[in-house]
């Protein structure tokens, strides 16, 4: 316990177990200047009612720019190689599996991966271009099961992979799913 | 017309049937819920108004892996929460003064001016917290939740709980020397 640490006693007083007058007279005034701590706790409500529409006008914003998407890139050639841990044994059951992740996109300046298996988030998981060559990969391991995803061309363009089966997500997306 | 308090799981279901607007209800009904818990977490209003809305949305795209829709808040609180510690580590360095001012910034009703300042170090301070500790504290002792509650909401045991939060103290309490 270093010199700044509080009594264990008064730990227990701001967890609310005990209180001041449960402590030893030595401990009154460390315990009150604890409490005055906690009073200082900031329990104002805080409202955000802009966040309805911006997420609806989100929601309905993707909705339109995906449209377009629905005529896949021509540039675009991808597939989704799997590389099973160890290859030539079956998965175990709640198996990993590491997934290459393979786009042709010679345009692009960066790509990355969106789907389930990182909360559809564009920029969580960038793909690297090999060399100087137009292949954009990334591998990931991921649990056995379905996964859906699509390649994010340049931050904004979500192109679904041409070279596996996809499901409409109810907006007009095409979502690429990947059965491991 | 449908009655106000309709069951989440009931509103998730016809989302999910493609009833897409009835979806501004779920976000009508948590956004003010979580905004606070965000804010804490952030530091920042801007920054916590883009994760609660970017958190509606990954909740939406996610919609038909929420398993038990009757729990949608419980699992909508997930999504958040993940987005607020992806958030705080992509901003690792920004827990700055101007955030506390901004986070603060309803101190100006409170007409003590020692008060005031105490909260404005006391949410300093709390951006010096790593980012478990401060949301154990900003459950507890913000949102009101007993260890209990918050060991259900975070599938965590209470006693792991209560060593997080002593940590959480005896930071603060190195942080505020001067102001306890």
């Amino acid at each position: 316990m270093s010199g700044h640490d509080f009594h264990p006693l008064i730990k227990q007083l701001l967890d609310g177990d005990v209180t001041l007058a449960d402590l030893p007279a030595e401990l009154h005034a460390e315990g009150e200047a604890a409490l005055r701590l906690l009073a200082a706790v900031d329990r104002t409500d805080v409202s955000m009612p802009a966040v309805t529409w911006r997420v609806m006008a989100a929601l309905e914003r993707r909705r339109r720019r995906f449209l377009p998407w629905l005529l896949a890139p021509a540039f675009a050639i991808a597939a989704a190689l799997v590389i099973w841990l160890r290859p030539g044994t079956p998965p175990p059951s709640a198996a990993l599996v590491t997934v290459r992740f393979v786009l042709v996109a010679p345009e692009a300046r960066q790509v990355s991966l969106a789907g389930t298996f990182n909360q559809w988030d564009p920029q969580a998981t960038p793909l690297v271009r090999a060399g100087t060559t137009d292949v954009w990969t990334a591998t990931l391991t991921l649990p056995a099961g379905q996964h859906q995803y699509a390649f994010v061309v340049d931050g904004a363009r979500w192109v679904p992979d041409p070279g596996a089966p996809a499901v409409d997500d109810g907006f007009g997306r095409r979502n690429s799913v990947l059965t491991l | 017309m449908r009655p106000a308090s309709q069951a989440d799981g009931e509103i998730v279901r016809a989302v999910l049937a493609g009833d897409r607007e009835r979806y501004a209800q779920l976000v009508e009904r948590y956004r003010d819920r979580y905004a606070r818990y965000a804010t804490r977490m952030l530091g920042s209003m801007d920054a916590a108004e883009d994760a609660v809305q970017d958190a509606f949305v990954r909740a939406y795209d996610q919609l038909a892996q929420c398993k038990d829709p009757d729990k949608f808040v419980g699992w909508f609180f997930l999504i958040l929460r993940n987005r607020c510690f992806a958030e705080r580590r992509r901003n690792r360095t920004s827990a700055s003064l101007e955030a506390a001012d901004e986070v603060a910034a309803e101190d100006r009703t409170e007409g003590v001016v020692e008060t005031a300042e105490r909260r404005r170090a006391l949410q300093l301070a709390l951006l010096e917290l790593t980012p478990d500790q401060r949301e154990v504290f900003v459950l507890k002792h913000v949102e009101g939740l007993s260890y209990t509650e918050i060991a259900e909401r975070l599938s965590t045991s209470v006693p792991s709980l209560k060593m997080r939060m002593h940590r959480a103290y005896d930071k603060l309490r190195d942080e505020l020397r001067d102001h306890t």
